[in-house]
């Protein structure tokens, strides 16, 4: 068996994982998309990061 | 290759119709940068090993020359937009050390960084393939020890630029970068210098800006693989609010959210939608299978494992703590350099230790 099948397999999983969360969680509204770019908009970073600290009392 | 190049471009043309134009550059920027890893070879893991074993500089040279190209462009942007900008910027700790230090040695026993195993689970490798799931659940056990380890050791956060300012930090970063650049060539058999390496490592570097330009934060891996896994949980019945991570306001919106508006998952599966791209060719040649000793993928289901709960404590892997934690000015980047780096020291002997056991075995 090549990788292709690999392939295959983590894209089909990929694309499995989108589908079940968009049929069973909150499905975005374009309309309320931020601005194409974070330069020169007000709606920058979501703060989402993997340097996220967690503090108390949601500082 | 046409039809690949039409799948990616009618995706990224549906996803900024149904979520909007942002999350489709981002995911066009991540589809990018898993086609350049992928088509260029270039990695973290394996040059660290090649440094290591064969004193063949060349792909941490690249690397140094893509953090450094990165932070000269990023740390002013980020200084002079506060707010709408923000850096990787984490804290320094005893955990954070210990953690990175164990990301260094799990990355070598499986042979796959943050971003490796994305390229590499997307080129078909069956070990990434194996080590992917195991680090998306690693990552969200992290996410509930990440407050426990805050609370037990007094955790510091050093930004070059707040003490520096932008200027002398970014001439910290850039002068830091070339004196270790020194000491790998002095390290180094041959030349260090590779056109293709370097070539990919300007156009890694100019992915990241415009990561940053878009999303208003540098790249990242593991905050999105946690976050599938919190999702998937929480659909099983978790409830969130038993987790202090996950009550916080930014990470509570991130799970009432798509993961089609997350950035740290949108450029997630563009790397390994790029990866496959690129390997599609190639894999047909390749065999899935590379080791015959079922106990070898025990031990990359546990090096994975750790990997994804290192990564969530050393505030990111070597893509969200050292490429754009180095970048963007934090201290805490080039502590996870040091420690990743020892960590790999003996993760590198561990894994031939281990794979010289497995061929006996077979022979």
């Amino acid at each position: 068996m090549s990788r292709r099948a690999g392939i295959l397999a983590v894209l089909s999983a990929s694309l499995l994982i989108i589908i079940l969360e968009w049929s069973t969680g909150t499905r975005p509204d374009p309309y309320l998309a931020p601005d194409p770019m974070a330069l020169g908009s007000k709606s920058g970073a979501s703060g989402a990061i993997c340097a996220f600290v967690p503090r108390k009392n949601n500082e | 290759m046409i039809f690949r190049v039409a799948i990616i471009v009618t995706l990224l043309v549906a996803l900024a119709i149904s979520t909007g134009i942002r999350f489709s550059f981002l995911l066009g920027i991540g589809v990018l940068i898993g086609y350049s890893l992928e088509k260029f070879h270039f990695g973290f893991a394996g040059p660290w090993r090649r440094l290591i074993v064969n004193r063949d500089g060349q792909g941490v040279i690249a690397q140094l020359l893509a953090i450094g190209l990165t932070a000269v462009a990023i740390q002013p942007i980020i200084a002079y937009a506060p707010g709408s900008f923000i850096g990787a910027i984490a804290p320094i700790s005893i955990t954070m050390i210990f953690a990175a230090c164990m990301f260094g040695f799990s990355m070598q026993i499986i042979l796959s960084c943050g971003s490796g195993t994305l390229v590499n689970a997307g080129s078909g490798n069956l070990t990434a393939i194996i080590a992917l799931p195991l680090f998306c659940v690693g990552s969200f056990l992290g996410t509930w020890l990440l407050p426990f380890a805050i609370e037990l050791t007094p955790h510091g956060v050093v930004s070059l630029t707040e003490i520096l300012g932008v200027e002398w930090s970014v001439l910290a970063t850039v002068i830091s970068l070339f004196c270790l650049g020194v000491l790998v060539s002095r390290r180094s058999i041959g030349s260090v210098w590779n056109k293709k390496l370097f070539f990919a490592a300007i156009i890694l570097a100019t992915l990241a800006v415009l990561h940053v330009l878009v999303a208003g934060q540098p790249w990242g891996v593991v905050y999105g693989l946690g976050l599938w896994v919190a999702k998937a949980a929480q659909g099983l019945g978790w409830t969130p609010e038993t987790a202090e991570f996950w009550t916080h306001p930014i990470n509570a919106s991130a799970l009432r959210s798509s993961i089609l508006t997350d950035i740290t998952s949108l450029t997630s599966l563009g790397l390994i939608g790029g990866a496959a791209m690129a390997a599609w060719n190639d894999a047909e040649q390749k065999s899935l299978v590379e080791h015959s000793k079922i106990w070898i993928y025990f031990v990359v289901a546990v090096a994975s494992l750790l990997l994804g709960v290192s990564s969530r404590l050393a505030f990111g892997c070597n893509v969200g703590a050292l490429f754009s934690g180095i970048a963007s000015g934090s201290l805490h980047g080039w502590v996870w350099l040091i420690a990743g780096f020892s960590g790999s020291l003996i993760g590198v002997r561990a894994k031939d230790f281990l794979w010289k056991k497995s061929s006996r075995e077979r022979a």
